[in-house]
């Protein structure tokens, strides 16, 4: 039998890769298992078609958060980011359209056309959202208390955040204690009369959800994106040159240099445990490999109820975990274009301005009837009929993507829900396509001619070939109960699991949000606190 | 010259009288206003058709607090809560639910409809009172400012937390999921049949302008579950006499201790001096002086209505603005020549003394939703029916009955305009009929009369907000230290002397008296203090 290794980290995705750096750079000696033939699992490039490269799944970085970004000196290891100056462009049916910028001022003046008492409120509203993400990025990088006992390192961090907390003063506190549970439609409504903004802002509280905005709660959504990007009203867009990719590759080449071990094409079948511990892995191909800790990056729910024998688990873990919401929402739909489409909204105000608008994020949801209807579909278990969209354009930042004067257009569509009340998606998927398509040239009519190449990746594929159990992009519904010191579940937050010596790290864990590390670098350091 | 007074109630609601009750025990001149000729606001039995006699608004009771009963001693005042078993569901396809009080009865009925929810349910009921027994001592509690550093606000968080932190492992599951997901979502975990699923979420969107899925509706459902007479958990009941017996006990109870009360006498305006309020203006001229004020009308009518612009400070003003009253739901009030007659229960029988219940799928109930999120009434209501002259002869003339139908969802923002409810009142009255005669269908034939009672209705004629039952919704942004607005959860306003003591404030809505009680205790201290 072979020496165990010291630590066997289940997947190659950003968290598994940033776990794996923290603790080589403790000394450690991790081997990452990633059962694809490239690491990077959600936060991928793939060639889209000849000439064409994609990030195929996850088209932006969270940001990464900067603690991780600054330790993992990933600039070192080819990473490039690139943030452009318009976050959201969204058009109008009436053929108007709203450019939201980096720059608040700048987005306010464009607000004017619209409404001046909202291009007067949207820097106090731009303002008051930067305070109280601040107080919750903190949060963010907490570990999670202990609820049945909390240590005096428990006290001490939430102390502090509590402190910060006071610091808001009490307008915002309370704004924090109202906004997170609040429907994000009301919270738009508080602040701004044009319909078109209320959308534009509230798309960032259903993103990922299986909620619609007059969902209770999807204020907190908006509140934690806010948190890990920065603080943004408009929202925070960061592109990585080469595609999402070349962030997972220049993660693994900083976990290796760390002293990582990363192999690939290695899927692991099963969590070997013995008298209630973790002893190692099984990999499909029958090979063991012992280890004194196991930790793992796939989602909660694949990790415990899949890869770990049930006999090892009590009945009533494995039920909550079950309840574990985890059903997926969001399809992605990757586009080859011969060239930039033309957005009816842009020529009205002048071609000029046309590509650096579009280079952020395209929101296609006008008003948030328009949003709440696309959830209404997916309710009764269809897709969407009138899709809320989420699109961006990469080749705009970073042409090495396409052959020049073309482009690749990455669109997450939802709600497409992950269970089809009729048919399935295997026949359904091209119906998918061309739905969003067609609510795409709605807006750019030139759209489906520019079309070179079309990929659909339905919930269901994103279980079938990543792994991401219900098909969900966060490992996870991002909803209060499964937050914080409830994510995944309440009294398991603290990345380790009923089983000793087997822990979380991956985005079903706290804070979960987008590809930041943050999951990742949390598990990591409570992690090496337990290891010996 | 008016007469003077230690406190002027506003509102002889069931709050209002619970309010002076409690004052005038404590040794102080108390008169109440009410601008109706009936006491009782929306606890209140009216003779709308000779011999028949509707508990036109609010029609049935559990939330009553025991020590309001107990301590006003309403039993001798002439309360008689008669009991409501069980809840009857038919359904379309021919079946129907039927749960009552006899746990056993209930638990072969569910094994009819699944083996897995018969067993589920008797843990259902005892995780539900687990969690009632956690929740309810903060009925009887001021709400804390969790943003002050005023130590007893700080002891009563610590002891909420203690509280929390006792309880068992599942129960803090339990209690967390309830206080944050959608009544769905939570019944999901325990139960496969539809129709009981549908059923009870049903108690977790009444008043509020939700759906069974959005988050936040569990934790109305527990309010719901809360009923109490006699210390037995979730038994709802009758008053005999109509609901309007239970506030004309308390009238009575409060005349006992002193106050002087007086019908037809609406209020112009409150008056405030140097920031102060020293008395009334009544509509017809008179003024009345008190040393304190309290409201038991909602805030919209006590801040914006009755008092002048220029006596509260702005930032109050907007919060006040941005409560959220939208009442969703409406009365049709039947007189009938006989008994409804169900398909799938043909005849009389004890399931016609219990509450009938228009929910036969979770579909159903999301469909009613859809329909008033775009400003029209459902076109296939949930409908909560009860017959209370099964029950209390009285109320009808021999052989008659009386049909309450409580619905939802009617909201009050019709597309049109609120003001377009008188149009489609009738309308409206006519979808519920035909809605009750697909289940019953001899129902057209035996209706004698029919009240129609419409949000705008409840307004106009009850002097309720936007038609919310509750006095706001209950949702969780507007509970608890953020009822009715943040920062004014202790019955106090910016007004010096003046109070609230309606069911805007916590623990918000039903007949509770809770908060008229708990307002009165707090007016007391400031009087003990020398504040007033």
């Amino acid at each position: 039998m072979a020496t165990p290794r010291d630590v066997v980290i289940i997947g190659g995705g950003h968290n598994g890769l940033v776990t794996a750096f923290y603790l080589a750079r403790a000394g450690r000696k991790p081997l990452v298992l990633e059962r694809r033939p490239v690491v990077g699992g959600a936060a991928i490039t793939d060639d889209l078609h000849p000439g064409f490269k994609c990030s195929t799944l996850a088209p932006l970085a969270g940001p990464l958060r900067a603690d991780v970004a600054r330790d993992l000196r990933l600039e070192r290891h080819g990473l490039q980011v690139v943030t452009p100056e318009a976050r959201a462009f969204a058009p109008a049916p009436d053929g108007r359209a709203l450019v939201l910028y980096g720059d608040p001022g700048r987005t306010a003046q464009g607000i004017a056309a619209f409404s001046r008492k909202d291009a007067e409120k949207y820097p106090e509203f731009h303002r008051a959202l930067g305070r109280i993400a601040s107080v919750l990025a903190d949060l963010e990088s907490l570990i999670p208390p202990s609820v049945d006992a909390p240590s005096g390192g428990d006290l001490w961090g939430l102390l502090k955040a509590g402190r910060k907390f006071r610091a808001l003063g009490k307008k915002d506190m309370f704004r924090l204690l109202r906004w997170g549970p609040m429907a994000v439609a009301d919270l738009v409504a508080e602040w701004f009369e044009t319909e078109l903004l209320r959308g534009t802002l509230a798309g960032r509280g259903i993103f990922g959800s299986f909620l619609g905005p007059w969902s209770a709660g999807t204020g907190a959504a908006l509140l934690l994106r806010a948190a890990a990007e920065g603080g943004d009203a408009a929202g925070g867009v960061t592109f990585v040159r080469g595609g999402m990719g070349a962030l997972t590759q220049a993660m693994a080449s900083a976990a290796r240099q760390a002293g990582a071990e990363i192999r690939t094409g290695a899927e692991v079948a099963r969590v070997g445990v013995k008298d209630g511990a973790a002893t190692g892995v099984v990999l499909a191909s029958g090979e063991e490999i012992p280890a004194r800790a196991v930790i793992s990056n796939a989602d909660p729910r694949r990790t415990l109820l899949t890869l770990v024998d049930p006999v090892h688990l009590q009945p009533d873990f494995r039920t909550k975990l079950q309840h574990y919401r985890s059903v997926g929402y969001v399809a992605k739909v990757n586009l080859a274009l011969s060239g930039l489409p033309s957005f009816t909204a842009l020529k009205e105000t002048g071609g000029a301005r046309g590509a650096g608008a579009l280079a952020g994020r395209i929101h296609i949801g006008p008003e948030i009837d328009y949003l709440e209807r696309a959830f209404d579909d997916a309710k009764y278990g269809d897709f969407s009929k009138r899709p809320y969209l989420d699109a961006t354009i990469p080749s705009l930042s970073d042409p090495s993507l396409a052959p020049s004067g073309q482009h690749v257009m990455s669109i997450c569509a939802q709600f497409a829900p992950f269970r089809l009340k009729t048919g399935d998606w295997s026949g359904r998927r091209e119906e998918l396509g061309d739905t969003v398509v067609k609510t795409l040239a709605a807006y750019a009519p030139d759209l489906p001619g520019r079309i070179l190449k079309r990929q659909v990746i339905t919930p269901r594929d994103l279980e079938d070939t990543y792994a991401l159990t219900g098909g969900h992009i966060y490992h996870g519904e991002l909803a209060l109960d499964q937050l914080f010191t409830m994510r995944p579940l309440l009294g398991w937050a603290r990345y380790a699991t009923p089983v000793k010596g087997l822990y979380l790290c991956g985005s079903g864990t706290h804070p979960g949000v987008g590809v930041t590390g943050a999951s990742g670098a949390n598990a990591a350091r409570e992690i090496l606190k337990t290891l010996r | 010259m008016g007469s003077r007074y230690d406190a002027i109630v506003i509102g002889g609601g069931h709050n209002g009288l619970v309010n002076a009750a409690y004052l005038a025990r404590a040794g102080k001149k108390v008169l109440v206003l009410e601008r109706r000729h009936v006491l009782g606001g929306a606890a209140v039995t009216e003779e709308v058709f000779p011999g028949f006699k509707f508990s036109v608004c609010s029609y049935v009771v559990s939330l009553l607090r025991p020590e309001i009963i107990r301590e006003l001693d309403l039993p001798r005042h002439g309360l008689e809560i008669l009991p409501l078993d069980g809840t009857f569901t038919p359904m379309p396809n021919g079946d129907h639910l039927w749960r009552v009080n006899d746990h056993g009865k209930t638990v072969r009925e569910l094994r009819r409809h699944s083996k897995l929810d018969a067993e589920a349910y008797e843990e259902f009921g005892q995780a539900m009172v687990q969690m009632c027994r956690f929740v309810k001592p903060i009925l009887s509690m001021t709400p804390p400012d969790p943003t002050s550093l005023d130590p007893r606000g700080l002891m009563k968080l610590l002891f909420l937390g203690r509280r929390f932190q006792a309880l068992s492992g599942q129960d803090k599951y339990n209690q967390v999921q309830l206080m944050t997901m959608s009544a769905i979502d939570f019944l999901d975990q325990w139960f496969e049949t539809d129709v009981l699923k549908a059923t009870m979420s049903a108690s977790g969107i009444i008043g509020t302008f939700l759906g069974v899925r959005s988050p936040g509706t569990a934790y109305v459902l527990l309010h719901h579950y809360m009923g109490e007479i006699d210390g037995a958990f979730r038994s709802w009941g009758f008053a005999r006499g109509g609901t309007g017996a239970i506030s004309n006990a308390i009238a009575d109870a409060a005349r006992e201790a002193g106050v002087e009360i007086r019908t037809r006498s609406p209020i112009a305006r409150i008056l405030v001096k140097g920031g102060k309020a020293t008395g009334v203006a009544l509509q017809n001229g008179d003024e009345l002086y008190a040393d304190v004020l309290s409201s038991s009308v909602d805030p919209n009518n006590t801040f914006l209505k009755m008092i002048e612009a220029g006596n509260l400070p702005d930032e109050f003003l907007e919060e006040v603005r941005r409560y959220k009253f939208r009442g969703s739901s409406g009365k049709v009030n039947l007189a009938l020549e006989a008994l409804p007659d169900f398909k799938c229960l043909p005849g009389p029988g004890a399931h016609l003394r219990g509450a009938i219940s228009i929910s036969p799928s979770v579909e159903y109930m999301e469909r009613a939703y859809d329909d008033a999120k775009y400003g029209q009434f459902s076109r296939r209501p949930y409908i909560d029916m009860v017959i209370p002259s099964l029950t209390d002869p009285s109320v009808a003339p021999p052989g008659k009955h009386v049909l309450s139908c409580f619905v939802q969802y009617a909201p009050y923002k019709l597309k049109e305009g609120p003001q377009d409810w008188d149009r489609q009142k009738e309308a409206f009255g006519d979808t519920v009929i035909d809605t009750i005669a697909e289940y019953a269908p001899n129902i057209k034939s035996i209706i004698r009369h029919r009240q129609v009672v419409t949000p705008l209705d409840l307004e106009r004629e009850w002097g309720l907000s936007e038609g919310n039952i509750f006095q706001g919704e209950l949702s969780l942004e507007q509970l608890f230290f953020l009822r009715p607005v943040p920062g004014w959860a202790q019955y106090r306003t910016p007004v010096k002397n003046l109070y609230m003591c309606g069911s805007a404030t916590h623990p918000g809505g039903g007949i509770m008296g809770a908060n008229g009680r708990i307002a009165a205790l707090e007016i007391l201290k400031d009087w003990a203090k020398g504040a007033i």
